[in-house]
């Protein structure tokens, strides 16, 4: 029985550039941050020398301490070979990757915050169905419905 | 709840306001008369948007530098003063209660896996996420 999601990936174009946003700006946190270090990979120096050091980078939103989102580089993710590699990073690069919907107690407000630290929008507040939605960019690929959920 | 522009700008330069400030000494009335709003009516906008009194976000927010700060060379007292606590005896009751460790352990804490990740970054690692890493390394490819 699978009982809840402990995990999940969001493949970025800058791993430094999503800690900043998601960090600073968003205000996550920090739950893992470690780098395989040089002397973890094996072969000659040639071939280490061709590896790109994987770093491990995981983030809670303020609310969701038990939800580890992991900010991984496309540019150093093991289980890509070449050719998926550029695949996904055609499209990190063209801005399309609709990556979830965070949730806010008020979309207004937090659009108002999130553009006064500089986030870039798709669109701003708007009534929907569902609730008041506002679609963000996270400047590393990504777009995300930021929605303050309608009150049943 | 629907917010205009103009009340939204106002709330979020306060709440701004006190995320750059929560160092210093911040009153309720300090806080509403710069947003200008009564001080009756932030408390009530500010519960209503953050779902936490004003009090509770600044102590919240202060707790978080904490920690940040006890991953430092910081002692206990500097962090407290610095995150704009008076009393260290109330700082660690209530980093106590919202983090579930009193502040020395949480940085006992945090030291012990600072290190593990220096020393053994994979055991952070889902195997999973280094398949082809670890088939390379049994198969002797490399």
């Amino acid at each position: 029985m699978i009982t809840k999601m402990s995990h999940t990936t969001l493949f970025v174009t800058d791993q430094d550039k999503a800690y900043d946003f998601y960090v600073n700006k968003l205000g996550f946190k920090v739950h893992t941050d470690v780098t395989m270090p040089q002397g973890e990979c094996e072969g000659d120096e040639e071939e280490k020398a061709k590896q790109v050091m994987m770093r491990w980078l995981t983030l809670n939103a303020p609310d969701q301490p038990d939800l580890e989102i992991i900010i991984m580089s496309v540019n150093s993710f093991d289980g890509f070979d070449e050719e998926a590699r550029k695949a996904i990073r055609v499209l990190l690069d063209r801005g399309i990757m609709g990556a979830g919907v965070f949730t806010t107690p008020n979309c207004r407000a937090t659009y108002e915050e999130l553009k006064a630290k500089g986030v870039e929008f798709k669109s701003e507040p708007r009534e929907q169905f569902y609730g008041i939605e506002a679609v963000m960019l996270d400047g590393c690929g990504n777009w995300f419905s930021v929605t303050e959920p309608k009150m049943h | 709840m629907e917010l205009t522009e103009h009340t939204a700008q106002r709330l979020v330069a306060a709440k701004l306001y006190m995320d750059t400030h929560f160092h210093e000494p911040i009153s309720l009335e300090g806080i509403s008369e710069q947003a200008f709003f009564s001080r009756f009516h932030f408390h009530r906008l500010f519960c209503r948007v953050y779902r936490k009194t004003p009090h509770q976000y600044l102590t919240r927010k202060r707790l978080n530098k904490a920690q940040e700060l006890l991953q430092q060379n910081l002692s206990i007292t500097e962090v407290c003063t610095e995150v704009g606590f008076e009393s260290t005896a109330s700082f660690s009751l209530l980093f106590k209660k919202e983090t579930g460790l009193p502040p020395q352990s949480y940085r006992q804490q945090w030291m012990v896996k600072k290190q593990q990740a220096k020393v053994q970054p994979r055991t952070f690692i889902p195997s999973c996420f280094l398949q082809n890493y670890l088939e390379r390394k049994t198969s002797g490819t490399e």
